[in-house]
């Protein structure tokens, strides 16, 4: 006991009041989840304040007495800031989900001191030992619990039984069903019987894509009239590319920001990263020209991994499952990949380049058969990169969304917030091509800089990756 | 046939004819490369790289297909 279960209880009660909080925020309302969660947080600190005082005052030794006293000092003035902090957070978020998640420190500190208790008699060794018991225990325990979250109203996480008692939660089970797993899906299953209750609402909701809730749907959820929200809804991709480009500058920042000799942890693996790159792009571009178009092509697959992974992350969404995003990534790689070859070529070496480079009779009597179709191979490069891109992204986000949808609905009786996690079989697939997809897109766009680029010796090869 | 009933059996039918065709191709692909890291593993890199870029070529007509069923199936 002491200092060191205290630590210990701070542990848990993060963890446990962190996924309580998503569970919810998800289920439930998202306020709600914030409040639980926030209240936690208060919680934690007054306790870890509270740990201080005592700590500064009990510690013998009259040495440290002036350190012990601006501790003191310290803790004091943090409880009464909290006091002010608890008041204003009284006024935004609901009371009872706040005084609930003030309450669940205290919660894991009698649980854990149970627990203590109870392993260390004697009469739990006993029961132990024979492990039968153990087990039939746990399954007893199991299925205690499995009848408390079906009696709970609107524990239920499937929209799925909504249609069962539709009158008694119709609130929750509305804020449910939008934000349960994959909304459209269920909704078609059971569209016939519903249509009458919240047809109101439901129209527009009804048009929305399938697809995992993200924090602009919590967002939704939470201020359905904001003025700000039509905007953010439809800029959605955006924003969160945006907000990955900036992650990605912060982690570039920092790691480069002292570096060492002897690197450390994070700038050993960014290094590895970009010397991996390296190689990669001067071995297809040679020394000569690979360097040059190094940082351009590294963005590229460093900013597309971390957009095809990023949906991956709960309440997070793939920006390249958009086909907005894809695009402009494509109209990018294009633009350069012109202007590499006009600057490089000249205007009339860029022109020669476009009508095959006739040099005999036959090969100029050939232009105008050749002209439309270097012409049309250009055009197809970025559409063929961004749907190439897009389809894949988005057809594993929807494989995804498809089988969560499965689980969920394989367990509709069972009444509990959760499905089977079948999705879970498809994630190694899924960082699979997350990887090779941004790799793709990377070769192929080195490969285009490589066919504009001037090349003497590479002439042969050229003709024989134009015929694709 | 009305027009919904015929998209309803045609875009499974259709991407399921696109999924054989590149998987044709992709088998092909994959059998060449493996024979050729066989016979010079030491050339393993580049013949890696290239596969990788035509199974993605080849790969693209499903994912063209697919993305054509997206765009299609709210109209069903």
């Amino acid at each position: 006991m002491g200092l060191e279960f205290l630590a210990r209880i701070r542990r848990t009660t993060l963890w446990l009041s962190g996924i309580a909080a998503l569970v919810i925020a998800t289920y439930f309302a998202p306020l709600a989840g914030a409040g639980l969660a926030l209240g936690a947080l208060a919680s934690l600190a007054n306790l870890g304040l509270i740990e201080l005082l005592v700590v500064s005052i009990t510690t013998p030794g009259s040495k440290a007495s002036a350190q012990a006293r601006a501790r003191a000092a310290l803790a004091l003035g943090g409880m009464i800031t909290f006091f002010a902090l608890g008041a204003l957070l009284l006024k935004f978020l609901p009371a009872m989900w706040l005084m609930i998640g003030f309450g669940v420190p205290f919660l894991v500190m009698l649980m854990k001191a149970v627990a203590l208790l109870l392993i260390e008699s004697g009469w739990w060794a006993k029961f132990t030992a024979r492990p039968w018991r153990a087990a039939l225990a746990v399954l007893a325990v199991a299925f205690a619990m499995w009848l408390a979250l079906g009696a709970l109203p609107g524990a239920g996480g499937a929209s799925a039984q909504r249609s069962a008692k539709p009158a008694a939660h119709q609130p929750a089970a509305n804020q449910m069903a939008a934000s349960a797993k994959a909304p459209d899906a269920a909704e078609k299953v059971e569209a016939g019987g519903d249509k009458g209750e919240a047809a109101g609402e439901k129209g527009e909701k009804k048009e929305k894509e399938p697809g995992f809730p993200t924090v602009i749907t919590l967002l939704e959820q939470a201020q359905p009239h904001a003025a700000w929200l039509p905007f953010v809804v439809h800029y959605e991709a955006l924003l969160f590319s945006l907000f990955i480009a900036g992650l990605i500058c912060l982690l570039a920042f920092f790691a480069s920001r002292e570096a060492k000799m002897i690197p450390g942890n994070l700038q050993n693996a960014v290094e590895a990263l970009v010397e991996a790159l390296h190689d990669f792009v001067v071995g297809i571009l040679g020394p000569k020209y690979g360097p040059r178009y190094l940082p351009f092509l590294g963005t590229l697959f460093i900013y597309i991994l971390a957009m095809n992974l990023f949906g991956l992350i709960p309440f997070m969404h793939s920006p390249t499952a958009s086909l907005n995003v894809t695009v402009a990534l494509a109209l990018t790689v294009f633009v350069y990949v012109q202007y590499t070859g006009i600057r490089g070529l000249g205007i009339v070496g860029y022109l020669d380049h476009l009508i095959g480079s006739p040099r005999d009779v036959i090969s100029w009597l050939l232009v105008p058969l050749m002209l439309p179709i270097h012409v049309l191979g250009e055009l197809a490069k970025p559409i063929s990169l961004s749907c190439r891109l897009f389809g894949n992204v988005f057809g594993e986000d929807m494989l995804l969304v498809a089988f969560a949808t499965l689980g969920i609905l394989t367990l509709p009786i069972a009444k509990l917030p959760f499905g089977l996690p079948l999705h879970l079989l498809f994630v190694p697939l899924a960082l699979l091509s997350s990887v090779l997809q941004a790799l793709v897109f990377t070769v192929l766009s080195t490969v285009y800089f490589l066919l504009m680029l001037p090349h003497d010796e590479h002439g042969d090869e050229e003709k024989a990756q134009h015929a694709h | 046939m009305d027009f919904h009933a015929a998209l309803g059996i045609g875009l499974p039918i259709g991407i399921g004819i696109a999924a054989v065709g590149s998987g044709i191709g992709l088998g092909g692909i994959g059998n060449g490369a493996m024979q050729a890291i066989g016979r010079q593993p030491e050339a393993t890199g580049k013949i890696q790289l290239n596969m990788i870029i035509i199974a993605a070529l080849a790969e693209a007509l499903t994912i063209y297909a697919f993305v054509t069923m997206f765009l299609l199936s709210p109209k069903i």
